[in-house]
């Protein structure tokens, strides 16, 4: 409200065919009015400048962005929002279809990518592909690869007459439900605009809280005066590094490195200085300005080669010549393998600056309630519960007084993995105001923090006999850490420790460095640390096998991982169809008749991958304790803690199951999953599952959504606690029908005899007889990783996992020679996930890795000035694919079953976008004869190395 | 940034409209918004008032007078690109429509914000160069037309006065065999700036070609008119090889700089390529081979 200062007028707005007056000020948009003031949230805030399509509203029927419009300007209109599209209780097909497709999945887009297509098939009942691509390429979607929504709309008239279509399946003799492609239990919320983020919720007498960012790459803070802002009408609180505990926080517990906000020195242009809350964001943002920081500038460095040297200016004084991690791994004899070698290649890659852009900014809210004891955290998060150690850590109280709630989450992908300076400036502001403390990031705010992926400076040699057989790896590799450590321990050790789960490797040599700059932190994502050497291993492969005249499908077969074996570096694979992934994407993309007999211009590539499914050890090792109490933690071969826990509780009349785990569903589909494998451990249909997985009063802890974890750990947890609950009811029923509990099976929502067909009981009858005489039906179930993974030696932790994915992915493109410009034609992918829970969740994860995976080849890069500014901090200058960019994508699915994993699954998620960098590099290679071997492969780098070429 | 501090004001015609342009100082008028509310919120600029044109009827609609076609200045991208005499007679601008950001943008967006806003990539100029359209400006006292190619005066640089309102653009038919193409590099297939474009217009006579002009975009200050290229089309019988010679002399006249969307050099290798293929075209086109590609 600007505090008084600006005069309000009443307009008079018609939105879904109801007439709202509102007062409103000259300057409002009209996405700031619908979400504000008339609480329609499903019109989402994604980047606030028009770029995204998140608040994609129609006028008059034609579709526009609502943060682009003045809301004084749309009187007299007719605003369509999402909550007008589907009526009288019925989804509108075009929603149906999104739902039945799996064109869903963070849902955060969802909303204006529904407006988009509404108003085109209003206007157009049976859009080409082509018509359909470009309606939708003003809606940036970050999740699904977009193939399943532009299959959702081709196919949107079916359902005019039919509410689903029947889920094919991929293992419907062994199983009902696992197996089965159901639509996520959470879509008609996300498609309807009811699914609430964080953003969404607005709780009585709320404040809002702004950060002052830091202006200078790094500095010390002289003076701060706060008095002006102070005075600002409506300014209730203006924090400091003065009114913020002594308490560092981070990631990795040996390198927790930063303040609430800072201190006394500031390392990157971003870095949190104060935070002003008020009665709005905007009076919060004014104040901003209102605040004088002196500074005494300190000379910065931004290149981690630079920083290393002596004489560099140094960030942190406990970090050595501005070494944050050393590396360094010799497994077998390195020197003797690359004897061994018949052919050896050394090549230098480099990557770069990625961030994840998740459509939904992050955002906190936080109140105390319980008289001020307990501390109520909503956060977008995927990692709750590290969030509710962090905090109960730096405020200094018991973990069991933090209730956080996770509600829907608009995509992760690793930048919303680790606590935030929102989660704990709300909850200190929430406590020294008494009141609600609203905090959201801008676009420029989200970049500004980072925690993007690590830009990699990588050597790689591999040496090979003959036949292509590796003897020998050996990188070196320096990553650009940022200003903080983060993750960033985790990731160097990442950085080397998956090379060797993907093929035999008898002699590996790793050295890693992490080098921190005066830039923001990095972190983990998607893939942590492994993409970009992964790209360039890949690479390295496929020239080596061309230097000597192998196919690059045959070289790697060749060397290819098998199951049930321990790697070089200690690791223990079990299940492993790899090979059987590099067969089935060289059949099924035609290579042999394709690769080398393209025209130029043409060109088709190979790459493959591997991944975790969920990390061995938790990121902190002990009990759970607060700060003042904490005592040397020693690290042992075993869990302390389970990693994930559930509770299955089954409602009195029998005819619900409620189920109950923290696991941060963020998009990537972990509720349906874990929904599905509780209904078929228990024998019930899936539409009697309802999970809770927000509220951390309700949920059992669940480590979160990171290092691929959910289905293996939290579907392990949630069968445990189904049979848990099967076991309960098999000995009731036993008695009473004198039999053992053996002979008992569930199935169909029916208890039975397995081979006395006439005793049966219905499943909920059962159930409501077990609550009537022995009380609350509730089941218990949890999952540790088995102990003692890994090896011996300092770092064996990190790339441990109870189970490795597997995945080949061929690339087919074409490259304007003229130009540079390259258009991805096709992408052909096969993954080993085990056994699937669910073909089309998993189908999605590959198909958005692909699309997120080859903008990060070709177009994204967060790049800064040389005083350490982002040039790009928004979505119109970092570039994300749009519909029209995706290729065409076939995701296959190899047969194969992981002991350890639930129904035999395992991950997808992030192994899914391994494979993706260097099979784009090899095709633009064999299109364009030219290598690139720095990330992204822009136009200019592909035509620059083709007149270098020429010359 | 949230928008604060602003007041709306929304005319009925064209010379209420100049009328507050000419009484609040400091007044921008607010077409689309796509240019403005985006400077607005990144705190590039800053305005009191804001003359909304959204109700003006004046300013809307694609008409032919005589021999010319007059674009209404509140005229979005999309009804550009639905328009049938656009179509007809200028298929170019009709594809850089097409070409422009999203359509959610392109429903928002006006054909004068694209010009007066005077990006060096707009889409809209440099087909509108190469057409010899011309712009009307209307001021409290008078009305002048100014040509298009002497519009532009550098980045978000133009002639036109802060009191001046730029109401219509004209573009005069084409000759039938007259040909316009335009083409563009980008770095994603949508919502995405130029790296570089190229407009160009060739008329032919007898085989030869009267009248040709390339006109560059997002390679200089402005968009400009390759001149020294364009004047070696002239009165040669086009073929590819005087194309080439053509393309290659537009590649020195671009002036670019290097930013984050491509180097300087690349620029130029750019239009080099945009210039050969965009006078291809153009050329198809004033032998009537080819109107609009979709």
């Amino acid at each position: 409200m600007g505090q008084q200062r600006e005069k309000n007028r009443i307009v008079v707005l018609r939105v879904n065919g109801e007439e709202h007056s509102v007062a409103v000020h000259d300057s409002e948009t009209l996405l700031d009015v619908l979400r504000d003031k008339l609480r329609l949230t499903g019109t989402k805030k994604g980047c606030d400048l028009g770029v995204c399509g998140a608040c994609t509203v129609l006028i008059n029927g034609e579709p526009k962005n609502s943060c682009l419009l003045l809301a004084a300007s749309c009187e007299g209109t007719e605003i369509t929002t999402i909550e007008g599209v589907a009526s009288g209780g019925e989804l509108h097909s075009l929603q149906r279809a999104f739902i039945n497709h799996g064109a869903i999945q963070c849902g955060f887009c969802t909303p204006g990518t529904v407006m988009s297509a509404v108003a085109l098939v209003d206007r157009n009942p049976d859009p080409t592909d082509e018509e359909i691509k470009e309606a939708l390429s003003g809606n940036l979607c970050r999740c699904t690869g977009y193939t399943r929504i532009l299959e959702a709309v081709k196919n949107w008239k079916k359902y005019k007459t039919i509410k689903e279509s029947p889920s094919p399946s991929y293992d419907l003799d062994k199983f009902k439900t696992v197996g089965r492609s159901s639509p996520r239990v959470d879509a008609a919320a996300k498609v309807s605009g009811q699914a609430k983020y964080t953003a969404d919720y607005y709780f009585q007498n709320m404040l809002h809280g702004k950060i002052l960012h830091s202006p200078i790459p790094h500095g010390v803070i002289k003076k701060i005066d706060t008095r002006k802002a102070e005075k600002l009408p409506g300014v209730k609180l203006v924090l400091t590094g003065k009114d913020v505990p002594d308490i560092m926080y981070g990631v990795s517990p040996a390198r927790y490195d930063e303040y609430v906000l800072a201190k006394e020195r500031v390392r990157y242009v971003g870095d949190e200085v104060a935070a002003v809350i008020a009665v709005d964001e905007k009076t919060a943002e004014e104040a901003l300005n209102l605040i004088n920081v002196e500074y005494e500038k300190l000379p910065s460095v931004f290149e981690p080669m630079e920083a290393m040297k002596k004489g560099a200016p140094q960030l942190h004084d406990r970090f050595k010549n501005n070494i944050n991690t050393v590396v360094d791994h010799h497994f077998g004899d390195i020197n003797k393998g690359l004897k061994e070698a018949d052919f050896v290649r050394e090549e230098e890659f480099v990557g770069n600056h990625v961030y994840q852009s998740p459509i939904e900014p992050h955002a906190s809210i936080a109140y105390w309630e319980n008289d001020g004891a307990t501390l109520v955290l909503y956060s977008s998060t995927q990692v709750p519960h590290y969030v509710q150690y962090m905090v109960a850590r730096v405020l200094d109280i018991p973990l069991g007084r933090i209730r956080i709630i996770r509600p829907h989450v608009g995509g992760g992908f690793g930048s919303k993995a680790g606590t935030t300076p929102l989660d704990l400036i709300t909850s200190i502001a929430s406590k020294k105001t008494g009141r609600p403390v609203k905090m959201v990031y801008s676009r420029e705010e989200m970049f500004m923090f980072g925690r993007g992926r690590h830009k990699q400076h990588m050597k790689f040699k591999i040496g090979v006999k003959k036949d292509g057989k590796i003897t020998a790896v050996q990188s070196r590799i320096y990553l650009d850490g940022g200003a903080y450590s983060s993750f960033g321990v985790v990731t160097a050790y990442y950085a080397g420790s998956m090379i060797p789960t993907l093929y035999h490797i008898p002699n590996y040599r790793y050295e890693g460095f992490r080098i921190m700059t005066n830039k923001p932190a990095c972190g983990a994502m998607r893939g942590h640390g492994t993409p970009q050497p992964r790209f360039a291993f890949e690479s390295l492969m496929s020239m080596i096998a061309d230097d000597l005249g192998i196919d690059p499908v045959e070289i790697r077969l060749r060397n290819a991982m098998d199951p049930d074996t321990r790697t070089c570096n200690d690791l223990d694979v079990r299940s492993c169809e790899f090979k059987a992934t590099i067969k089935e994407v060289r059949k099924k993309s035609g290579w042999n008749q394709k690769y080398g007999k393209l025209p130029p211009g043409k060109g088709i590539g190979i790459g493959c991958g591997g991944f975790v499914s969920g990390a061995g050890y938790a990121i902190y090792r002990g009990q759970v304790q607060r700060h003042s109490e904490k005592k040397p933690e020693t690290f042992m071969k075993k869990a302390v803690f389970p990693h994930a826990n559930a509770i299955v509780k089954i409602s009195e009349d029998g005819t619900a199951v409620v189920l109950l785990i923290q696991a941060a569903e963020i998009g990537q589909g972990s509720s349906t999953v874990l929904s599905q494998i509780c209904a078929e451990t228990l024998g019930v249909s899936l539409h009697r599952i309802r999970i809770r997985t927000e509220d951390s009063d309700i949920s059992p802890l669940d480590l979160g959504a990171y290092s691929s974890r959910t289905t293996l750990m939290g579907g392990n947890a949630v069968a445990m606690a189904s049979k848990d609950i099967l076991k309960k009811l098999f000995d009731m029923v036993s008695r009473i029908w004198s039999c053992s509990s053996q002979e008992l099976e569930a199935k169909d929502n029916r208890i039975s005899h397995k081979s006395d067909a006439s005793r049966v009981i219905e499943w909920e009858e059962a159930a409501r007889k077990y609550f009537n005489d022995q009380g609350p039906l509730v089941g218990t179930g949890w999952y540790k990783p088995p102990e003692g993974l890994g090896g011996d030696y300092k770092g064996a932790a990190v790339g441990t996992s109870p189970a490795f994915s597997y995945s080949s992915s061929v690339c087919e493109c074409c490259v304007d020679l003229e130009t540079g410009k390259v258009k991805l034609e096709k992408f052909t992918d096969y993954h080993d996930c085990g056994t699937p829970i669910n073909p089309q969740a998993v189908h999605g994860q590959v198909e958005g890795a692909v699309v997120m995976g080859a903008g990060e080849t070709l177009m994204e890069d967060v790049r800064y000035d040389k005083k350490g500014n982002i040039l790009n901090p928004n979505l119109h200058d970092y570039l994300l694919m749009t519909i029209k960019d995706a290729p065409e994508i076939f995701s296959g699915i190899v047969d194969s079953y992981e002991p350890e994993g639930p129904y035999g699954a395992k991950e997808v998620g992030e192994g899914a976008t391994l494979p993706i960098l260097a099979a784009i590099a090899h095709a633009i290679a064999d299109a364009t004869g030219v290598w690139i071997k720095e990330l992204p492969i822009t136009p200019e780098k592909i035509l620059k190395a083709l007149k270098q070429k020429k010359s | 940034m949230i928008l604060s501090g602003m007041r709306f004001h929304s005319p009925r015609t064209a010379e209420e409209a100049v009328q507050l342009l000419s009484d609040l100082k400091g007044a921008r008028v607010l077409a689309g918004g796509t240019d403005l509310l985006v400077d607005l919120k990144q705190g590039l600029t800053d305005v009191k008032d804001v003359i909304s044109l959204q109700d003006i009827e004046g300013l809307k609609g694609i008409t032919k007078e005589r021999n010319r076609i007059r674009i209404g200045a509140t005229s979005t991208p999309q009804e550009i690109l639905s328009s049938s005499l656009i179509r007809q007679y200028f298929p170019a601008l009709t594809e850089a429509a097409q070409s422009m950001a999203s359509i959610q943008i392109r429903t928002l967006a006006t054909i004068a914000g694209n010009i007066t806003s005077a990006v060096p990539s707009a889409d809209f100029p440099p087909s509108l160069i190469a057409a010899d359209a011309a712009v009307e400006l209307l001021c409290t006292e008078s009305s002048r037309e100014v040509p298009l190619s002497g519009f532009f005066t550098g980045p978000r640089e133009t002639v036109c006065r802060t009191k001046e309102l730029l109401v219509s653009v004209f573009v005069p038919l084409p000759s039938s065999n007259t040909g316009i193409s335009y083409q563009k590099c980008t770095l994603r297939e949508a919502n995405s700036l130029a790296v570089a474009s190229v407009a160009s217009r060739l008329t032919l006579k007898n085989g030869k070609t009267e009248r040709a002009a390339i006109v560059l975009g997002a390679v200089a200050p402005t968009p400009v008119l390759a001149s020294k290229a364009s004047a070696h089309l002239q009165g040669k019988a086009p073929s590819s090889e005087v194309f080439e010679e053509a393309a290659a002399m537009a590649k020195e006249e671009g002036k670019p700089i290097s930013d984050i969307r491509g180097s300087a050099w690349y620029r130029k290798e750019l239009i080099h390529v945009l210039t050969r293929r965009s006078l291809s075209e153009a050329f198809e086109r004033a032998q009537g081979k080819s109107r609009t590609k979709k």
